[in-house]
Order: C-alpha cells, then sequence, then structure tokens
C-alpha cells in the first residue's frame, strides 16, 4: 500500500498538461454523451413548469408555476401509481432475493461440476430474453392461441377449476408479474449469491463436518449468515430503485390493457401513455419530475445505508 | 401437457417446502463422520428443486419453439403440445420469403453492432481517465458520472431532446444515443483498469510512450477481458432495446426485431400483414407466425450463449465485488 501510493506521487508530479490534454481529448466523447443525454434532459425538466407547445419549444413556452403538479395530484391517478410502483417493487424485490438466495444454496450442494454448470446456464438465461419475448411467452401461458384458455387455463380444467380470464381480471397481476420476475431474475441473483459463497473458507465447512452439522445445518447456520452482507447491498441498493418500476417488462405485458391498470400501472407506464395518447408534456414532465426527486432520495439513502456498511465496496 | 404445468407449479410448494425443512432442527441427525457421506436430505432436495427451477426457465422457451413448428389449425384445436405435431414450416417459409425479417435484421445488426463499438470505446476512454487518479480531473469526472445513477431528467425531457432538439425521429441513432453509456459499466471498468501492474505503465512512461499510445498499444491489449464483459452486456441490451425504437422509429422499414415483435403483440392483425403481401395469405398462421418471429428475435442471443456465458457470470461477480 505505502510503495503504491509513492508510485502514484512519481506519476503525478510527472504529469504534464499536454498529457493531460491528451487524455481529456480521450475522455471527450464521454463527457458529451452525459452532458447531452443525461443532464441535457435534466435541464428540459423545466418543462414541469411550463405550459408546454411544439412551436415555442422548451425554453421558450409560457410558465405556468406549480399547475402541472397540481393537475396530476387533482387527476386521482397519483396515489393509485405511487401505491403500485412501490408495492409492486417490494414484491419483485423480495421475491427475486428469496429466489436466489435458495437457489444458491441449493446450487452449492450440487457437486457435479458438469451438470452444475448446465444448471447454472440454463437458469441465468432468462435474464437475456427480452420483455417482449417475455410477453409472448405469458400470453401463450394464460390466453392461449386466439384466447383459447392458455396453458394455465388446460391445467385448470384438468383439475376442474373454472376457466380464469387472466387479461381482465386485474386481481392476480401482482403475483403473476412476481413470478415473471423470479423467472427472470432468480438465476441471475443466484450468481451474485453464488460469487459470495465461494469467497467463504472450506475450513469453516469442515470444522462444522467435524461437529456432525448435517448439510441443512451448515446450508442455514454458516451459509446463510455469511451471505448477509452480500442480501443487505442488494436489499440497499433494490430500495434504492424502489422508485423506478420495471417499466420495460410492465408494459411490454400489460399494454394499454385498461382492465388491468389498478393493479399494474406504475409511474413509469402511467408517464409512457400520457406522453402518447393525451400528449400533454407538461404534466408528464411534472409527473417526472416528482419520480425522479422522491427516487433521489431513496438511492441517496440507499447510498449513505451501503457506505456506512461497506466502504470498501463504495465507488465515491 | 397438463404434467408439465403440474411441474411447474409444485416448484413454488417445493422451493417453500425446502426451506420448512430446512427450519426442521437437526439435532437428531446421528453423527456422521465427514469424507464419505451418505446422501444428505438437503442435497436431495437440492437436486430436484433446482433441476425443476431448470426446467421451469427452459419450458416456456421450448413451448414457443415448438409452437413455432406446430400447423396454426392443431395450436387452436388442441392448444400447444411439448413435440410439434403434425410439424409445419410454414411460419419460417413465409417469413423467410418476406422482407419484414431481412429488414428487422438488419436494422437489429446495425443497432447492436455500431451501438457496442460506440458504447464500448466510450466507455473504455472515460473510465481509463478515471482511474489514472489525475489531480483535478479524476474525482470531478467520477462525481460527474455518478451523478446520472443517483438523478434523471426523465422520459419527457429525453424525448424532447430526441425529436425536437436532435431530430433523430426514424433514424436508428436514436435508438443507440440515448443508451449509450451506463455509469455503472463505466465503474466497472474502473475498477479493472485500477488493477493494472503500474510497472508496465510507468516503463512505458519511461521508455517515452505518450498518454494515447499508452492507451491504445498497452492498456487495452491488457483490458480484453474487460472488454468482453463490457462488450456483451452492452451488445445483449442493444439487440433487447424496443423502447427506443418504439418512441423513435415509426417507419415500417426501420423497425428492429423486437420492435416488429410488439407490434404482433399489441395488434394480432399486423401479423397478418408480416410475411409480405401476399393475397393467398388471407388466413395466416398469425400466431404460429408471431412463435417463429419469437424464436428467431431470441436465437442470436441463443447460440452466442454457450460461449458468452462465462463472460457474464464474470463481470457480474466482478460487479457484485467491486461495483
Amino acid at each position: 500500500m505505502q510503495r503504491r501510493t509513492a508510485v502514484v506521487e512519481v506519476r503525478r508530479r510527472r504529469q504534464s498538461p499536454r498529457a493531460n490534454l491528451a487524455l481529456l481529448l480521450l475522455a471527450l466523447p464521454g463527457i458529451v454523451w452525459f452532458l447531452v443525454f443525461a443532464y441535457g434532459p435534466m435541464a428540459g425538466l423545466v418543462v414541469a413548469f411550463k405550459s408546454f407547445n411544439v412551436r415555442d419549444g422548451i425554453f421558450g413556452s409560457p410558465w405556468n408555476g406549480l399547475q402541472n403538479f397540481k393537475y396530476f395530484l387533482e387527476s386521482g391517478d397519483a396515489t393509485r401509481i405511487v401505491v403500485n410502483t412501490l408495492v409492486l417493487n417490494a414484491l419483485f424485490l423480495s421475491a427475486s432475493l428469496l429466489a436466489g438466495l435458495i437457489l444458491a444454496l441449493m446450487l452449492n450442494e450440487i457437486r457435479g461440476s458438469l451438470y452444475r454448470r448446465f444448471v447454472q446456464s440454463t437458469i441465468f438465461f432468462p435474464y437475456f430474453v427480452s420483455p417482449i419475448v417475455i410477453s409472448i411467452i405469458l400470453q401463450a401461458v394464460l390466453a392461449g392461441v386466439s384466447g383459447r384458455g392458455g396453458l394455465l387455463n388446460n391445467l385448470l380444467s384438468v383439475i376442474d377449476l373454472p376457466q380464469v380470464n387472466w387479461y381482465t381480471t386485474p386481481g392476480p397481476w401482482p403475483w403473476i408479474l412476481t413470478i415473471v420476475k423470479v423467472w427472470q431474475l432468480g438465476g441471475y441473483t443466484s450468481v451474485i449469491f453464488l460469487a459470495a459463497i465461494t469467497s467463504i473458507s472450506e475450513d469453516v465447512y469442515e470444522a462444522a463436518a467435524l461437529d456432525g452439522a448435517s448439510r441443512t445445518r451448515m446450508a442455514l447456520s454458516i451459509t446463510t449468515p455469511l451471505l448477509f452482507p452480500t442480501l443487505g447491498v442488494l436489499v440497499v441498493l433494490g430500495v434504492g430503485r424502489i422508485f423506478f418500476g420495471d417499466f420495460a417488462t410492465i408494459y411490454a405485458i400489460v399494454q394499454d390493457n385498461g382492465t388491468l391498470f389498478p393493479t399494474t400501472d406504475v409511474i413509469d407506464t402511467y408517464v409512457f401513455r400520457s406522453l402518447r395518447t393525451v400528449g400533454d408534456f407538461g404534466t408528464t414532465a411534472a409527473i417526472g419530475l416528482f419520480q425522479s426527486v422522491v427516487g433521489f432520495c431513496f438511492v441517496s439513502a440507499a447510498v449513505l445505508v451501503q457506505r456506512r456498511v461497506d466502504k470498501e465496496s463504495s465507488i465515491l | 401437457m397438463s404434467t408439465i404445468i403440474g411441474r411447474n407449479q409444485t416448484i413454488t410448494d417445493l422451493d417453500a417446502e425446502a426451506v420448512l425443512t430446512g427450519r426442521i432442527p437437526v439435532e437428531s441427525a446421528p453423527r456422521r463422520r465427514p469424507g464419505r457421506r451418505r446422501a444428505e436430505p438437503f442435497t436431495v432436495v437440492s437436486y430436484v428443486v433446482v433441476s425443476l427451477f431448470g426446467l421451469f426457465c427452459l419450458i416456456p422457451l421450448w413451448m414457443i419453439f415448438a409452437g413455432s413448428l406446430t400447423d396454426e389449425s392443431t395450436l387452436a384445436s388442441k392448444g400447444y403440445s411439448f413435440l410439434p405435431h403434425p410439424f409445419s414450416l410454414t411460419a419460417y417459409a413465409m417469413l423467410f420469403s418476406g422482407q419484414s425479417l431481412l429488414k428487422g435484421y438488419i436494422a437489429s445488426l446495425f443497432i447492436t453492432i455500431v451501438g457496442t463499438s460506440l458504447s464500448l470505446s466510450c466507455t473504455a476512454a472515460l473510465a481509463w481517465v478515471i482511474a489514472r487518479q489525475l489531480p483535478g480531473i479524476s474525482r470531478p469526472l467520477t462525481i460527474f458520472s455518478y451523478i446520472p445513477m443517483l438523478f434523471t431528467g426523465g422520459l419527457v425531457p429525453l424525448y424532447l431532446l430526441v425529436t425536437q432538439v436532435l431530430h433523430l425521429t426514424n433514424s436508428w441513432f436514436s435508438v443507440i444515443l440515448p443508451i449509450m453509456l451506463a455509469p455503472f459499466l463505466i465503474f466497472v471498468a474502473v475498477s479493472f483498469f485500477r488493477q493494472l501492474p503500474e510497472a508496465i505503465l510507468d516503463s512505458a512512461k519511461v521508455d517515452g510512450a505518450g498518454e494515447m499510445r499508452i492507451f491504445f498499444q498497452i492498456v487495452l491489449p491488457l483490458s480484453k477481458p474487460i472488454l468482453a464483459v463490457l462488450g456483451l452486456f452492452y451488445a445483449v441490451t442493444y439487440w433487447n432495446e424496443w423502447f427506443m425504437a418504439l418512441l423513435f422509429i415509426s417507419d415500417p422499414g426501420k423497425q428492429p426485431m423486437q420492435l416488429i415483435l410488439e407490434n404482433l403483440i399489441a395488434n394480432v392483425a399486423n401479423a397478418a400483414s408480416l410475411p409480405g403481401a401476399s393475397a393467398a395469405q388471407a388466413a395466416a398462421p398469425i400466431y404460429q407466425l408471431r412463435f417463429a418471429m419469437t424464436v428467431l428475435t431470441v436465437a442470436p442471443i441463443l447460440l452466442a450463449y454457450p460461449f458468452a456465458q462465462r463472460f457474464f457470470v464474470k463481470g457480474l461477480t466482478l460487479g457484485a465485488t467491486k461495483g
């Protein structure tokens, strides 16, 4: 450590302005991108306080104060989409973390390396399946060809249960989406946990085996507690993102199916729909700003907690 | 067929069961010597649960594949089956004879290849400058790249930027540019660059190599593993991207694969128009076509997957421990 800083010191002193210029040139494309596509839209948020029209443009349109926010809060949709966002994200987060944790503990039991690698690749794959494809699969399961029931209804009829028209029944959708999320993220999360498991010393297990611990005992009393830091980080990161719905998956599945909105409409899908159908930029931007600000509070809190818990893995 | 779903359903039950069995105190278990052990209950349960979850992940994809090879009238009357029977290549034949598929692939490939190259070069360059820990440059740049992870302008300003300011509507760059850099991946690259041996860089400097030369001729060749990881993550993101295309690309001739698929969901009737105009296709096999299109969209990822998978796992691990 001492030597390393010494080397850095030497390097720092040797850095000429010309070399710095060359390095800045390297960074330039990235800097420009951030200015245009990350910071530009932040400046564009002024639209939230304006009565936007295309002719006058972003900065020329007249101001209308907090009118846009008032309109959104009075529309009656605000509570519904905020609650949906929080509930769905909480469900997604806990289900995928639990599935990932259990899968990792169990994958760890599988010793045959070929089979293990095969299973691991298989359960990891859904992570790379696009939301659109997921939506098509789900339609096959829930609606079937030309609305002829689908796989799930076929099963229900086998065990003499009434058929359900899933795409017009909002009630079960939080659970359906949660299952989709587990399908999509279970394997992915388990890989993260498995990486943490491999760093646990083999000695601990040998000692436990000498004391007569069963594999169940080891998984529950050794591996699981040692995974808590990883779990903590993932929970904190997830809670930080809790105000941002998984727009792509939800919108790909629900589309503009109004009957499902009561349980599936989240902030992002709402924003997108009002942008496309209503075309009211001011109000939509106001909702976006509201989301960004509340989201920022969550993310910052999460980062602070993470830094306090785990200084090593923090970026800043 | 019902057995398939039956299996799927029991997964959740088994998960719960595994948790329960885990909670049962095991004090009563007989002491065993380490070394040669009989298969323990937990291990057996693990094999079963993990295999079932594997099936749960695979079967939906297989059903789509089988569906794409099954005659539409059979699909409609008997539903899905495990093995395509009667076997039918109609949907694929129609797709390959039409223009949509080729155009979709061209659009998707352009977005993926050009996008990944741009993303990768900008990410590596910016990350290298951050990783150099230059006084007065690196830290401001870190904060500059970090803030967008905390706060975003949201959809509306981005939409206005692309359509009103940059006028990129119907250009493939309207899909590439908004998602070109992922701050998270920049920091993954930074943490890799920081591990490069200092000695090599210093000796290059002593030999008179300039900053550009160090970056292109020493750093990049040493960083092939991380570049592969980042490139693959970016490539999958671009290939799967449909939302930007939905917002900005309305010209049917320029739509990427994912958006063509999206149109098939949004409007089943669109499927009829998919395989190029032909009067004989009054009763186009809509569902079979939709499945075939899905297969063709997933296929490139599936083909690359066996080779790429280890990189993904590596990248994830890196992100998880250093992110």
